[in-house]
């Protein structure tokens, strides 16, 4: 089957720019369209043909191998270049994907949410976080990350502040983000002008020839990347570093947040490992010793810490918020255990996190929708009320837990494996401690929701009241997702699988 | 040692038209008659039974094994876990509700009919 | 196509189990209570011929697991638990309760299926499943019984956790064979197996959440429960730790310690738990003797431990529906009104003292030969003790303060239709299981058992010397009883080790919740004045809207963020020095 033959090959050429392009102008467009279906359809339309795209991309990187676009036929160093490689491709195809599937959500929920004189530019700022998104994985110019990592965080802090029209803390959530998004990105470009003074480039492929001949570089080389790690490290959400996430997750629209779950962090962790592993190498020494110290400690301690917040919160986003910090434990584990297998693990859960997050959290907005639900206790009895939205709850709970035959398992199997192949016994205890947390969590909402009774409306038991379509679809097809993973269903788990070691392998440089 | 119906006390007949028909002609097991001279046929149970051991010696000897050693354990044993119960109970005892769950079920409570969805 | 002979038989219960949770209709529900344990059965038949049967292995992640193991071991307690399920399906048929349905089978299909585990992952993941599907069972016993509910399923799934990290240890010192055979504490991970095992099993110590909720759990609860939970572990012990010489004196010491609880008792329900525990111990103590005469008493024993128990509680049971209460000091006389309870309750109560021609005296006294034939004359005396201790609590405390003693004054119906169909058959069982016979009676249970049996019960020695030991404690109960010596029943709480968590650690706590709210109230003082001036500092230093810094929160992170990059330059720099 040769899916690649269907793209036109000028498509696959220019994708790398085209992806960025595209939302970017159209972004622009999108804020000046009059009516909201229109500017609806047209971001719509422009997420589904970026997802198309990155489709080809990745099929390309598959039997082409990386490639390299040079933008506006200036050739990097001195040119910008966009990589397309085994690390970027998938993350873009997630992204992409993820952004449609939020967008179809959006039609319905944005309704409810964003003020009717809003809309156009919301849609407008959706497009323009996408595309700084997809152009801070895509761009092989460090400068240019700073670019595009502003030009999303810009965009999702106006969309985050669009939540007041449904909860005015969205306000303070939105002016939190601002102030660590900001401090991030501040000691993100200090650290890259450290490394400017150090190698002369900005070009990453170079930069890391230059520090590989100086042997990891002088003081000021360790100086840039402890700012560049504490940057990314606020911008994924690092513990302690994460106070940012959960109010913004909390308060933003809920497609906001379904989008930001699934990829803003997920962005910012893939810029950690393209900067520690290709850009720094974690065989100079003060890499790996701060991966395997300051990456695995705050990991661990964010995984157990962040898990027992969740534990204890009322408001089922914040305890999906906080889940989201634990869960970037694990994936900070994955990559301080610096083996092919860890990495791989760690790599395979930040696909498998997306797609679990995402599902919860649409189905989190439809229980919204319906019936204005956010709290663990309003939960009681929604199985009854809302039947096929509570099973892709549940399906994507049980997969964020960790249950057989789900994403999570495999992903937390494949974690505990690479750390048990390094002998670390006490890091598959936490792995296996922190699940059991996951069960406590997730389960007193389930257990909520199937065990509790309906609750009365006006003396009478609420009736039934399915989400709408539009939003069952998007939480259907990502909690299918999770079980295809699982059980290796359309071969969607060896896929992911194969993805997650091809990625280990070229970070590892054994090979692209 | 059933009485019959017509020399009975009213006692006796209430209880017997109160009881469940299968435990009518048990009831004498409730007289004090019964409860005073139901001890003998322990006794006797024991006396025989010691006896007999003399006949029949155990084949697999104990070393503190001697003749009715079985019926000194059984009868030492049994009056040292009920003498054991005044001062463990005073130790250990501690009012219902001590560990305020509710303790057990309280005997006004009734779960007949609380079992059903 | 899935061969139906390589799946477990104890999903199959699951299966129905997790139909029932679903299924409104209480008869059918009935019909799948009941019907689920003897379609269990008859797949163990079905797949069981003479050889031991290995299958259903599943290669996930990585590693095999083998789902289905029968052998003459596991086999008898697959028998056991499907009559076990289908006298508890009788027992319950007047309620109507879909939880109480489904997680019964949940529970008793995850039972079956550890028992027939090849591996100690299988295992774990069905111990776990027991415990969580029998929790409910806990908690359907009314409000009371949910914090005794939490307490259960903490210890439960610890002991899981536990099994699991044993199993790890043990499973990778072996080169990633986790298959399930004789362990032994010298394994690695030996230990952590056992007190796992031994959480299950009710070790001294370790046995509280035995007589927690058992007592607290619903009627039908209580009687499915015991039934289960202590058996599995019985089996994981009798499986890897057969032979081990201390379960020989933890046995013992398991059997002695509850009498002295029991006696003191007044929740008769309760006091079945204590006797539950000390009948644990003589099984664990014939594990620990492990030659072939002790192995094929525990495996007879607990066939009949689990009938005779299952009636006892079955018929305490009956007494709490129809009078609403188990406590001694509340009962009496009731063989006036609950005359088939009250015999079904004496053939339960003669079965566990051990009278001849009832179960334990044929099983029993196994155990109690294999010690006295392997010189263990400590452990023996202990056993011995028991068994006289057993005719207190159980044989005469159970029955004489609920049926006769002082006439209580309560007139009550006799138990419904079926609990007095499940009490016949149980009772008739315990008689049949120790009939003297050539093909049938006790050579029926003795050809079931793992070794090949050569012992006789029905000894004329043997007889006599038991029936010494019981009269001598009948007489001895009389004269007490006639002296005014024997103690009355008092309404009481009754503490025993749980008090150290339920009170001791509950207390302690408390007592560091309130000094932690006393110190973070001083320490949140003392942050406000020096951190928070530190981190305004730094805040306008990072910050691009340093003027806006009023907001603490952002501010507090902002310092974090510093602290974050002066530890991994710390990080960098002392390792690279």
């Amino acid at each position: 089957m040769d899916l690649l033959s269907l793209f036109p090959s000028w498509l696959i050429e220019h994708g790398a720019a085209f992806i960025i392009i595209l939302p970017l102008l159209m972004g622009a467009i999108t804020s000046i369209l009059p009516s909201r279906s229109l500017a609806w359809w047209t971001a719509f339309i422009v997420t589904v043909i970026v997802t198309l795209t990155s489709f080809g991309l990745v099929l390309n990187m598959m039997s082409e191998g990386t490639t390299v676009y040079s933008m506006g036929g200036w050739d990097p160093p001195h040119g910008i270049g966009l990589v397309v490689d085994a690390l970027s491709a998938p993350v873009l195809l997630l992204i992409s994907a993820m952004a449609v599937l939020t967008m179809v959500y959006g039609m319905p929920a944005t309704i409810a949410e964003v003020e009717p004189k809003k809309r156009a530019p919301f849609y407008a700022a959706f497009l323009l976080c996408f595309a700084g998104l997809m152009g801070m994985v895509v761009t092989g110019d460090a400068f240019n990350v700073f670019v595009f990592l502003e030009v999303s965080s810009i965009s999702t802090y106006a969309l985050v502040a669009m939540g007041a029209a449904r909860d005015r803390r969205a306000l303070t959530a939105s002016f939190n983000y601002l102030i660590m998004g900001s401090i991030g990105a501040t000691f993100f470009v200090i650290g890259l002008g450290f490394l400017y003074m150090e190698t002369g480039t900005l070009n990453m492929a170079d930069m890391a020839r230059i520090l590989a001949d100086l042997d990891g570089g002088s003081r000021v080389a360790k100086v840039a990347f402890g700012f560049i790690v504490v940057g990314l490290g606020l911008k994924l959400a690092m513990f302690p570093l994460h106070t940012w996430l959960p109010g913004a997750y909390a308060y933003a629209p809920s497609m906001v947040t379904i989008f930001l779950a699934s990829t803003a962090t997920k962005a910012a962790l893939y810029l950690l490992l393209r900067f520690t592993f290709t850009v720094f190498d974690p065989s100079f020494e003060y890499v790996g010793t701060l991966v395997k110290y300051l990456l695995i400690g705050v990991g661990v301690v964010g995984m157990i810490f962040a898990s027992l917040q969740a534990i204890f919160q009322t408001d089922v986003r914040r305890t999906l918020a906080f889940s989201s910090v634990a869960q970037v434990g694990y994936m900070l584990l994955g990559i301080g255990l610096a083996t092919a297998a860890g990495l791989a693990a760690g790599y395979l859960h930040l696909l498998n996190h997306a797609v679990i997050k995402g599902g919860l959290f649409i189905a989190l907005g439809a229980f919204w929708y319906r019936f204005g639900i956010t709290r663990v206790e309003d939960f009681q009895g929604l199985s009854k009320t809302m039947p096929w939205t509570m099973g892709a709850f549940t399906v994507s709970a049980l997969s964020l837990i960790g249950v057989p035959f789900t994403a999570g398992f495999v992903s937390k199997v494949n974690l505990a494996t690479a750390a048990a192949d390094k002998g670390w016994w006490w890091a598959v205890a936490v792995i296996v401690v922190t699940s059991v947390l996951a069960i406590i969590y997730m389960g007193r909402i389930l257990l909520s929701a199937y065990f509790g009774d309906a609750p009365e409306i006006n003396g009478e038991v609420a009736k039934r009241n399915e989400a709408p379509l539009m939003m069952l679809v998007p939480m259907w097809v990502l909690a299918i997702m999770s079980i295809a993973i699982g059980s290796n269903i359309f071969n969607l788990g060896d896929n992911f699988v194969g993805a997650a070691e091809a990625a280990a392998r070229l970070l590892l440089g054994s090979g692209a | 040692m059933a009485k019959s119906p017509e020399n009975l006390s009213e006692a006796e007949l209430e209880e017997r038209t109160n009881a469940h028909p299968m435990s009518v002609p048990f009831l004498w097991l409730g007289r004090e008659s019964t409860i005073k001279n139901f001890m003998w046929l322990p006794i006797a149970g024991m006396i025989i039974c010691t006896a007999l051991g003399l006949i029949y010696p155990p084949h697999h000897l104990a070393p503190w094994d001697f003749f009715g050693s079985w019926t000194v354990i059984g009868f030492v044993a049994y009056s040292l876990v009920v003498f054991s119960a005044g001062p463990l109970f005073k130790l250990l005892a501690r009012n219902e509700d001590y560990y305020g769950e509710g303790g057990l079920p309280d005997p006004e409570y009734s779960t007949e009919g609380d079992h059903h969805d | 196509m899935i061969d139906i002979l390589q799946i477990n038989p104890g999903l199959w219960v699951i299966l129905a189990g997790i139909i029932c949770a679903f299924l409104p209709v209480s008869p059918i529900r009935k019909a799948l209570v009941l019907l689920a344990p003897i379609f269990a059965a008859v797949m163990i038949f079905q797949i069981y011929g003479a050889q031991e049967v290995i299958g259903g292995v599943i290669n996930f992640a990585g590693m095999d697991y083998t789902t289905l193991r029968i052998d003459r071991l596991s086999m008898i307690w697959g028998y056991l638990f499907c009559l076990a399920g289908v006298l508890n399906a009788i027992y319950g048929l007047h309620e109507k309760c879909k939880i109480t349905d489904s997680s019964a089978l949940i529970y008793m299909g995850a039972a079956l299926a550890g028992v027939f585990s090849g591996d100690l992952l299988t295992l774990f993941i069905f111990w776990e499943l027991a415990a969580i599907s029998s929790v409910f069972l806990v908690w359907k016993g009314g409000e009371h019984s949910y914090a005794s509910g939490i307490r259960y399923l903490a210890i439960h799934v610890l002991s899981g956790v536990l099994l699991l990290a044993g199993a790890i240890v043990y499973g990778r010192a072996n080169g990633g064979d986790f298959t399930f055979g004789n362990i032994g504490l010298g394994a690695p991970g030996g230990w952590l197996l056992l007190i796992a095992m031994g959480i299950k099993c009710g070790f001294p110590f370790l046995h509280n959440w035995i007589q927690d909720a058992y007592p607290k759990a619903s009627i039908t609860g209580t009687v499915i429960l015991s039934a289960f939970t202590t058996k599995l572990a019985l089996y994981a012990l009798a499986r890897g730790f057969a032979g081990e010489d201390i379960l020989i004196y933890i046995g013992a010491v398991m059997t002695c310690f509850p009498v002295f609880f029991a006696v003191i008792e007044n929740d008769l329900r309760r006091v079945l738990s204590y006797s539950l525990n000390n009948q644990l111990g003589f099984m664990v103590c014939g594990i620990g003797i492990g030659t072939p005469l002790a192995m094929n008493g525990v495996a007879a024993h607990v066939v009949a431990d689990v009938i005779f128990k299952g009636l006892l509680f079955m018929s305490m049971g009956a007494v709490m529906l129809r009078t609403g209460t188990t406590k001694a000091s509340e009962l009496g006389g009731l063989f006036r009104s609950m005359p088939y309870t009250t015999l079904f309750c004496l053939i339960g109560a003669g079965s566990i003292a051990a009278f001849p021609l009832l179960s334990a005296f044929v099983t029993k006294s196994m155990i109690l030969t294999a010690a006295l034939e392997e010189h263990l004359w400590v452990p023996l005396a202990m056993l011995l003790f028991a068994s006289a201790g057993v005719m207190e609590h159980s044989g005469i405390k159970v029955p004489y303060f609920t049926f006769f003693s002082h006439d209580s004054g309560r007139r009550v119906k006799e138990a419904p239709w079926n609990m007095l169909t499940a009490m016949g058959l149980a009772s008739l069982l315990c008689i049949v299981f120790a009939l003297p016979g050539v093909s049938f009676g006790y050579k029926l249970l003795y050809s079931l058992l793992p070794y090949e049996v050569d012992y006789h019960p029905y000894t004329p020695d043997h007889v006599i010397f038991q029936l010494q030991l019981l009269f001598a404690a009948i007489t001895a109960f009389c004269i007490l009883k006639k002296y005014g010596l024997y103690p009355s029943e008092k309404r009481a709480e009754i503490i025993d080790f749980d008090w150290t968590y339920r009170k001791l650690g509950l207390g302690i706590a408390k007592w560091i919740g309130a000094m932690w709210t006393r110190l973070s109230v001083n320490i949140t003082g003392l942050r406000k004045t020096f951190i928070d001036n530190a981190g305004k500092r730094l805040y306008q230093i990072f910050s691009p809207a340093g003027a806006m810094s009023e907001a603490a929160p952002s501010g507090l992170a902002a310092v974090l963020t510093a602290g974050m990059l002066v530890i991994a330059l710390l990080i960098m720099f002392i390792t690279s020095v």
